[in-house]
């Protein structure tokens, strides 16, 4: 491993981008007696690698997602990036949150290139990026919309393009098409597949759907809950786009589904 | 040491140990002369002025508990006087939307008129003494009382109305049994305002021809340079609008049980 | 809304305004009482104006509404200051509460005679008294829309590398202007509402030196021009600063 970490940012698939060793939390203000919300959660995710997270709601899948993000501390154990422990936000890793989380006081365009902000690009190249990733998201027309404006799966759409505005090289995704139509929905994880590919990024991606994990990710980890740990992870060696009914794909659906009973 | 640095994490002990420092302070500077104390009498001075008013009366006679229960007696009349005309009104004005059409300049420009400003009117028509004071009370209140009870009832949800009609509910028995229940948390919180404008009108209502009340008592202790005086007379006021509060907050608890569930969802 | 519905709106509010001073010209005239202690609208306000110079009445009108600007620019600009401050960082905030919420409870007018002793009797006394009736309001729902305000649009700002001081500017402070528009809003209320009471204290000019100098006189008819400038003058200045708030805030905020 240590060979690796001198090789360039394009390098080896198998070079682990996110490190998350030995990671419990434990909520200060709640019942000492109930289980931890997470315990020795571990999970390695390779640079360039599709993650997904899977399991009930309320398994702790928001809270792991926040402690690889920085925003919240862990209890023991800790996060490394390159290497490096997180110690809070920022840096390099966009978010797309549960909940709406648009600022409303901006337009979606505006909201995007906030996102961009911190790029060293001008103020013209920030907005022409913003409104490239506006069409991205299939919102051309709607970019001077305020968010109360839009419907929650419109909302979700930019969210989704702010985050890719700051050029992370790791995306935290926090069951961002939840709130999406089924139509839209399948659309929209063409085009984080299309993006992932083009621009090279590490993701995270929480969903609650089992068959939304096994189109998108390289591979899956299940939570299970009370104490939240990770109980198996499965590998998904097939080419994207993927058929639903792929023989592969059934079994894997199967299995997870029995580790989630 | 640690349980004292413990201590000291918690936010009230932190606002109250500043808060006795600042009074500390502030006794001192007064005890040594650095503040004047006509102007800015040591806080022991105070306490001895409450005393004063309570046993002896300011002016001579006139006691603290007298003050306040005439400053309270005048905001309970004035308020009740507005609320009993505002009230009924309220729910016609809001119910019928020809009437509201009709009197909304008439309501918005009267919420505007400043109560104070009615004062001279008040006295060159009704005196200095205490009709006028109950009148300008009931003034303040009626109209901001007036407008809640009128928007309570014109913003009921009107998927309440449309599923109360489905279950046959109509004119009387819909409006007693949903549109009032659904407008109590607007009427409430017009009474909780109204209030807090009668208590603010009073202070300037008993600057004139009177020297029973609180407002009274602070404006007369000024002529007699007796600054700690007024001092303690604004504690009583903040005490008794502390206290109205609280009670109202009680009595909006109390009259609506299930409002609170949608504050817990809020926050 | 369509037009005709507003014409028909204007139309009802106009009969309703048209209502109640025809009920107050009757009363006036025919109810019995002397025209000098209850006069009908019609000559009040006329006979008040032929009386009053016209230059004389906007010096009074300018100098109140200087007072109230004063007053209310100190008091609210102090109020978002402070409740931004301490409802931002915590330390602040624990040592400013517990003194807030004393003073909160106590009407802007009880501290006309410590506004007297402090400040003497000219301008600085009465802009103190209008300083205190713009500030609790605006500290308040400032502090509520800083303190209120969801936390994931706070995460949210932290991911794209936002802390501290930006964080603050960025997000926490556009997130609670709603919050502090209703404050200015009341603020700017209370102000005229404690104008009156201000201007009591030993004041040769302002609209309500003018009123209170009218009673002295008996002038009733001035008494109620004057009322109506005030409630005019506050009516005016509301809507233009609820217009510059909803210019603001309106796009993306429903006011
Ligand atoms: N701020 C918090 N304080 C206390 N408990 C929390 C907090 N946030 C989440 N929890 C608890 O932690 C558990 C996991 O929550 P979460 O991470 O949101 O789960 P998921 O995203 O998988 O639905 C839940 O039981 C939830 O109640
Ligand atoms: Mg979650």
């Amino acid at each position: 491993m240590s060979g690796l970490t001198g090789a360039p940012a394009t390098g080896d698939a198998a070079r682990p981008k996110i490190e998350v060793v030995g990671l419990a939390k434990r909520y200060a203000d709640v019942d000492a007696a109930q289980p931890a919300v997470l315990e020795r959660i571990d999970l390695t995710v390779a640079e360039n690698e599709f993650v997904s997270l899977v399991g009930r709601s309320g398994c702790g899948k928001t809270t792991l997602l926040n402690i690889i993000a920085g925003l919240i501390a862990p209890s023991a154990g800790e996060v490394r990036v390159d290497g490096k422990a997180v110690t809070g936000p920022g840096g390099g890793k966009g978010m797309v949150f549960q909940q709406q989380a648009l600022f409303p006081w901006l337009t979606a365009l505006q909201n995007v290139e906030f996102g961009a902000r911190t790029r060293a690009l001008s103020p013209a190249a920030r907005r022409r990026e913003a409104e490239q990733l506006i069409d991205l998201v299939g919102l051309a027309g709607y970019a001077e919309r305020y968010p109360a404006a839009l419907s929650g799966g419109m909302q979700q759409r930019v969210a989704i393009a702010r985050a890719l505005a700051l050029d992370p090289q790791i995306l935290l995704m926090d069951e961002p098409f939840g709130a999406l139509d089924e139509i839209t929905r399948i659309d929209m994880q063409h085009e984080l597949l299309r993006v992932w590919s083009s621009r090279r990024k590490t993701v995270v991606f929480v969903t609650h759907s089992i068959s939304e994990a096994l189109m998108l990710s390289d591979r899956v980890a299940v939570m299970r809950a009370h104490p939240g740990v990770i109980a198996a992870e499965f590998r998904i060696d097939l080419p994207r786009p993927r058929q639903r009914t792929h023989a592969e794909i059934v079994a894997l659906h199967d299995r997870i589904w029995r580790h989630l009973n | 040491m640690t349980t004292l640095a413990t201590l000291l994490r918690h936010p009230q002990v932190q606002g109250l140990s500043f808060l006795a420092a600042l009074v500390l302070g502030w006794e001192v500077a007064a005890d040594v002369g650095v503040l004047r104390p006509y102007q800015f009498p040591a806080p022991s001075r105070v306490v001895e002025a409450v005393w004063e008013i309570a046993t002896s009366g300011f002016p001579e006679g006139v006691k603290l508990t007298t003050h306040g229960l005439v400053t309270l007696g005048r905001i309970l009349q004035g308020f009740l006087l507005a609320i009993t005309l505002a009230i009924p009104l309220g729910l016609l004005i809001g119910w019928f939307p020809v009437l509201d059409r009709m009197t909304l300049p008439v309501i918005t420009f009267a919420r505007s008129v400043a109560t104070l400003s009615l004062l001279p009117l008040a006295i060159v028509w009704f005196g200095t003494g205490e009709l006028s004071k109950v009148l300008l009370i009931a003034y303040g209140c009626f109209w901001v009382m007036l407008g809640n009870v009128v928007a309570g009832v014109k913003y009921v949800d009107p998927v309440l109305i449309r599923a109360a009609r489905t279950m046959d509910a109509s004119g009387l028995v819909l409006f007693r049994r949903v549109v009032l229940p659904a407008a109590l948390p607007r009427i409430l919180t017009g009474a909780r305002v109204s209030l807090g404008v009668g208590f603010m009108v009073i202070v300037g209502a008993e600057m004139i021809g009177t020297i029973r009340g609180l407002g009274a008592l602070i404006m007369e202790a000024r002529t007699f340079y007796r600054a700690d005086i007024s001092l303690a007379g604004i504690a009583a006021l903040g005490l008794l609008g502390f206290g109205f509060a609280i009670g109202l907050g009680a009595l909006e608890r109390k009259l609506l049980p299930w409002h609170r569930g949608l504050e817990d969802v809020r926050r | 809304m369509s037009a005709s519905v507003r014409w028909r709106d204007a139309a009802l509010g106009g009969i309703g305004t048209l209502a109640v001073l025809a009920l107050w010209e009757a009363a006036a005239r025919w109810g019995g009482a002397s025209p000098l202690v209850f006069p009908p609208p019609s000559t009040a306000v006329v006979g008040a104006l032929e009386r009053v110079p016209g230059d004389v009445l906007v010096g009074h009108v300018t100098i109140s509404l200087q007072r109230i600007v004063l007053g209310f620019v100190a008091g609210a600009t102090l109020g978002v200051v402070l409740a931004v401050a301490g409802g931002w960082y915590r330390i602040l905030g624990n040592l400013m509460r517990p003194i807030v919420e004393l003073l909160r409870p106590i009407p802007p007018l009880a501290w006309i005679p410590m506004a007297i002793v402090w400040f003497g009797l000219g301008e600085s006394s009465k802009v103190f008294v209008i300083f205190l009736a713009a500030f609790f309001p605006v500290f308040t729902n400032a502090w509520k829309g800083v303190t209120g305000i969801d936390p994931v649009l706070l995460r949210a700002g932290q991911t794209m590398d936002l802390t501290g001081p930006a964080l603050l500017f960025k997000v926490a402070l556009p997130a609670a202007m709603p919050d502090i528009a209703t404050g200015l809003r009341i603020g700017w209320g209370l102000s005229f509402g404690v104008l009156v009471a201000a201007e009591l204290i030993a004041a040769d000019s302002g609209m309500g030196y003018m009123i209170m100098n009218a009673r002295q006189l008996a002038d009733v008819g001035t008494i109620i021009l004057g009322i109506l400038m005030i409630g005019a003058a506050n009516l005016v200045t509301d809507w233009a600063i609820g217009a510059v708030i909803r210019r603001r805030l309106g796009t993306w905020h429903p006011v």
